[in-house]
């Protein structure tokens, strides 16, 4: 019997966004579902950012601290460490504006921002605190130092979203726009952001990362919907790259810290560690993310892997 | 859901001057205005034309796509004169669509240009016998025009299957015969047939102020059976489209869902 | 896959005779295909016409259960390509790889047998052994056979084995329970279709690629066999994804019998961080064995977890047990927190607990799995529900102090809970989970 392979019909293509000034580094583009190769083209691979943080980090755990200790007292340090280790994009995570943390000044994250700008040349992802009134404050300034550069700035989300998307737009950059796990508000806040004239093809939806077994499942089909959406059901409004923001949200978990003599039944911490980022991010590549922001370099290396077999 | 501009049709007082003046204007202006609110193809309805119809077709669908990225449906009995605005229809938006075929043997030629153009063409569940009574006679021709088609070397993908609309304030009784011949079309083949109407037909002799609520709210009970693709005034009805598109589940709700 | 009225109508004798009760043969193929009506009610429709309906109600996967006497285990049978369109329902069965060559085989044993964990009320474990033939020896096999009924006669086997005799000779050995026999391949397929139907056991068939898999598969049918499983072989990531997608969308969507069936993958890599994220992708994308070189306690929470995360019910939120928990060491100065039971609810606040350093005592209460605000609105997290809770629970007992912190999306319930719970003063906490760390380093400064 012969068989002929039962194809999807498409509505769209994913767009590409290309960010970076002196290095570019691009993602997107797909034509088709997730690494269906059979039925569709994929002129990029998925990207992984290496995170850094504009501070030393409060919570990273011991198997972090391992690794970036000796650099993190210096965000410049630290991204010259990452692209020594592969890098090909820096996620800036403006930590200490938190108002929890050290609450720093706008214009204290846009000096940095600057200073990284002028001394690391990698694509930059420069994403705020997660604190909703906060980055409306931090990020609009924060575009504005980094001007010219052709960066992501994240993140938009419903509360804050009109400062930031104005000046990411009058900045140049591309934006992530961030729902809490609803499809239908993904969609309504990428109505919103296009409707202040911002192009749908510079926004990347970020639909909330959960860590395997913290709510994993939700993230996996948000994602798998909003993929379907855009590029099957004609839903223009969806049909843009996903990033999967995953260490900030696995490196909170008990599995990423607890050591096997405090959970016997867990075994041995540093591979569970680094598989629970791996497999988080392996799997949010499955459902649709172009994007991805990661921790540790054991795991982006399991990923990298991943990739270069998924597009063998 | 593919929305059919019906304005351009020789009922109209200001399209038929327009038509023996040829006048480009009124006809460029409501094209462009159908376009605007959401039509996806435009209808040339130039009724049974005897006189000259090859000519009037040809001018109409020219002047049409002069203006709109469409294509267009053609609305005439005159087999040549559609034969003439398929060949001079610019495929590049579309295929031209075919209006209409039926079980009445005069009109088989259609069945013809469809399967020689290859476009799409609409079917109308009548025979020579008369209007059909209820959905099932609507259902058993459909079968037969089913079969025709296949016979004339048309892909069913290409059939629209319409169940003729009537008016509501002479057969009243028809509008839930529509409705449920609309469902049973769909089941006679896989993939599911497509479906169309002639949308302002059920409104067809009733006062002005009556038409458009008569019409919004019967289209949805269409969409809500299924519907493919209806001829109708897209500005009526596209608020219709897109909120029974969300309630159906085939669009994502947005609370900017009409904006977009 | 559903057949129309109008497949129904042609295969009719279109005599219009009405003894089903309908005007016409087309109108009763039409309430046929639609499920109105039985197609027995044509005292004229031919044995044709009947097969053709009995098929179409078959479900389009295959399932089937094997294991031990004690243990059964139901695999295939899914029906969605997404989660989210419905749920899948038969979690992938784990079978550690063991090789009769191996010296170690109790350690392997053990192994298997120690691999159960707890998670959210569910026990999770590496359910099966894949024994695998490497000896090419019938007596070789048959002994590590025995031990391992002996040690562990409770445990679901597949047999990987490629001489039909051997086969024959080891399924003799466990007529009392159901493996599932492995090693079905062009050379054998006829002999191993035999025995798999003399012995009434599941049958795996493998080769490379969908196309050669589907004449073997018609083979083993054309034998008798009925409970297949499938394997493409893929030797790559890329292969292992376009197969198992193409064979299920080929089942679901165009009703491919021959390839309605589970799926096998064969997860060993030279790399364990590796294999881990192989046996991650065949988890996710369709497949119902998934067999591992090895099974660390890391590689197994990893997969366990991934599995039940997957195949749980989007419909139906997970739920944790009432009671008071404790996060880290609290005694009877720390501070307590009441939320509801939504295992996502109780993750997220244990583990915020857990970041800040402050131990604390976690109240959990029973509502259904719904999240806070959810539950709320349909009253099951009420000021007097949750007061019932914490008087019942005993754990004024344990605190010398008698503050209770709410979640912040349900502050208007302050004023409730005070009246319905005399003497406790209610605290309003935060809204989000995240800013929980601060929040209790503040809450427990403010109280020196």
């Amino acid at each position: 019997m012969n068989f002929s392979i039962p194809k999807e019909t498409y509505t769209g293509r994913i767009p590409e966004i290309v960010f970076g000034k002196e290095k570019k580094a691009y993602f997107g583009g797909e034509s088709a579902l997730p690494f269906h190769f059979f039925e569709g083209e994929f002129i990029y691979k998925p990207l992984i950012a290496f995170e850094i943080q504009d501070d030393i980090p409060e919570d990273y755990p011991e198997e972090l601290a391992k690794v970036y200790s000796s650099v993190w007292d210096s965000p410049i340090k630290w991204a010259k460490f990452c692209e020594t280790l592969g890098a090909e994009a820096i996620a800036l995570r403006l930590m200490s504006t938190h108002p929890d943390s050290k609450d720093s000044k706008p214009e204290e994250a846009a000096d940095k921002v600057k200073k990284i700008l002028s001394e690391i040349d990698l694509p930059l992802i420069i994403l705020g605190s997660n604190h909703s009134e906060k980055d409306a404050e931090v990020l609009p300034v924060v575009s504005d130092a980094s001007r010219g550069y052709n960066c992501i700035i994240g993140k938009a989300q419903e509360g804050n979203y009109k400062t930031i998307t104005a000046s990411a737009m009058a900045g140049g950059h591309s934006l992530i726009a961030m729902s809490e796990l609803d499809v239908n508000l993904a969609k309504q806040l990428n109505i919103l952001i296009t409707q202040m004239d911002f192009p749908r093809e510079k926004i990347i939806i970020d639909p909330m990362c959960s860590a395997l077994g913290y709510g994993f499942e939700y993230t996996y089909s948000v994602m798998e919907r909003i993929r379907i959406a855009g590029q099957i059901q004609g839903d223009n409004m969806l049909c843009v790259p996903m990033v999967a923001d995953v260490g900030f949200y696995v490196w909170k978990t008990k599995e990423s810290q607890a050591s096997e003599s405090d959970i016997p039944e867990w075994g041995s911490l540093h591979e569970r560690a680094v598989m629970w980022e791996a497999v988080t991010a392996c799997s949010f590549l499955l459902s649709g993310a172009e994007l991805l922001i990661m921790r540790h370099p054991e795991a982006i290396n399991t990923v990298k892997r991943f990739i270069g077999d998924l597009f063998s | 859901m593919l929305i059919i501009g019906e304005r351009l049709s020789v009922v109209s007082k200001k399209v038929r001057e327009a038509i023996i003046k040829k006048d480009k204007k009124p006809i460029h202006e409501i094209a462009i205005e159908q376009w605007k609110a959401g039509a996806h193809m435009i209808e040339a309805n130039i009724g049974p034309a005897e006189d000259e119809g090859e000519g009037v077709m040809e001018w109409m669908v020219t002047t049409i796509q002069e203006v709109v990225p469409l294509p267009v449906s053609l609305d005439t009995t005159n087999s040549k004169a559609m034969e003439a605005g398929l060949k001079v229809h610019n495929n590049q938006w579309g295929k031209p669509l075919i209006n209409s075929t039926s079980l009445d043997p005069e009109r088989f030629v259609m069945f013809e240009l469809a399967a020689k153009y290859s476009v799409p063409i609409i079917a109308l569940t009548v025979g020579k016998g008369g209007l059909p009574r209820d959905a099932e006679e609507r259902v058993d021709i459909a079968a037969q025009l089913i079969e025709k088609a296949a016979e004339f070397g048309v892909s069913l993908e290409d059939v629209y299957l319409d169940p003729l609309v009537l008016q509501i304030s002479t057969s009243q009784e028809q509008a839930k015969e529509v409705l449920r011949a609309i469902k049973l079309f769909q089941q006679l083949n896989d993939p599911p047939m497509k479906t169309i109407v002639g949308l302002s037909n059920i409104s067809n002799g009733c006062p002005k102020h009556l038409r458009p609520i008569l019409n919004k709210y019967f289209f949805a009970l269409l969409m809500y059976e299924g519907l493919n693709a209806a001829i109708a005034n897209p500005a009526e009805i596209i608020e219709v489209v897109k909120t029974i598109s969300i309630i159906n589940g085939k669009t994502l709700y947005a609370h900017s869902y009409l904006e977009i | 896959m559903a057949i129309t009225g109008i497949e129904i109508f042609k295969l009719l004798p279109k005599t219009n005779c009405k003894k089903c009760g309908f005007p016409t043969c087309l109108a009763f193929a039409m309430k046929v295909a639609q499920g109105q009506a039985d197609i027995e009610q044509c005292p004229e429709a031919s044995e044709e016409v009947k097969a053709k309906l009995k098929e179409a109600a078959t479900p389009p996967i295959r399932g089937f259960v094997f294991g031990s006497k004690n243990i059964k285990i139901k695999i295939g049978e899914e029906t969605v390509l997404f989660r989210h369109e419905k749920k899948f329902f038969n979690p992938t069965v784990l079978a550690l790889e063991i090789k009769d060559t191996e010296s170690n085989i109790d350690g392997f044993i053990n192994e298997v047998l120690e691999s159960s964990i707890e998670r959210v009320g569910q026990i999770l474990k590496v359910d099966a052994i894949f024994l695998k033939n490497e000896s090419e020896n019938s007596e070789i096999f048959n002994q590590v056979l025995d031990k391992i009924i002996n040690k562990a006669f409770d445990l679901p086997l597949i047999l990987g084995i490629s001489k039909p005799e051997v086969a024959a000779k080891a399924l003799e050995k466990l007529k009392e329970s159901r493996p599932i026999l492995s090693g079905a391949t062009p050379e054998n397929i006829n002999e191993m279709s035999e025995i798999a139907k003399k012995y009434n056991v599941p049958l795996i068939i493998s080769d490379k690629g969908i196309e050669k898999v589907l004449k073997l598969v018609e083979i083993a049918r054309s034998v008798g066999v009925q409970d297949l499983v499938i394997d493409t072989q893929p030797n790559s990531a890329k292969e292992l994804l376009m197969d198992n997608t193409l064979i299920r969308r080929a089942a679901l969507k165009k009703g491919i019998r021959l390839l309605g069936y589970p799926i096998i993958t064969f997860a060993n890599r030279d790399d364990n961080f590796y294999e881990t994220v192989i046996a991650s992708l065949a988890i996710l994308k369709y497949s119902s064995i998934v067999v591992l070189s090895s099974i660390p306690k890391w590689k197994n929470l990893v997969l366990f977890t991934l599995k039940q995360n997957i195949y749980s019910d989007p419909q139906v939120p997970m739920q944790v047990k009432q009671d008071i928990y404790k996060v880290g060491e609290p005694d009877e100065n720390s501070p307590i927190i009441v939320t509801t039971n939504f295992a996502l609810t109780y993750f997220l606040v244990k583990g915020e607990i857990e970041n800040s350093k402050v131990p604390a005592w976690l109240a959990i209460m029973d509502c259904d799995g719904l999240s806070v605000l959810t539950a709320w609105a349909a009253g099951k997290f009420s000021a007097s529900k949750i007061a019932q809770f914490i008087k019942e629970s005993g754990i004024e007992e344990k605190l010398n102090h008698k503050e209770l912190i709410i979640p912040g999306y349900v502050a208007m319930l302050k004023g409730a809970v005070e009246d319905k719970l005399p003497g406790w003063k209610v605290i309003v906490g935060t809204k989000e989970a995240s800013g929980i760390p601060a929040f209790l380093r503040n809450y427990v400064r403010s109280k020196k």
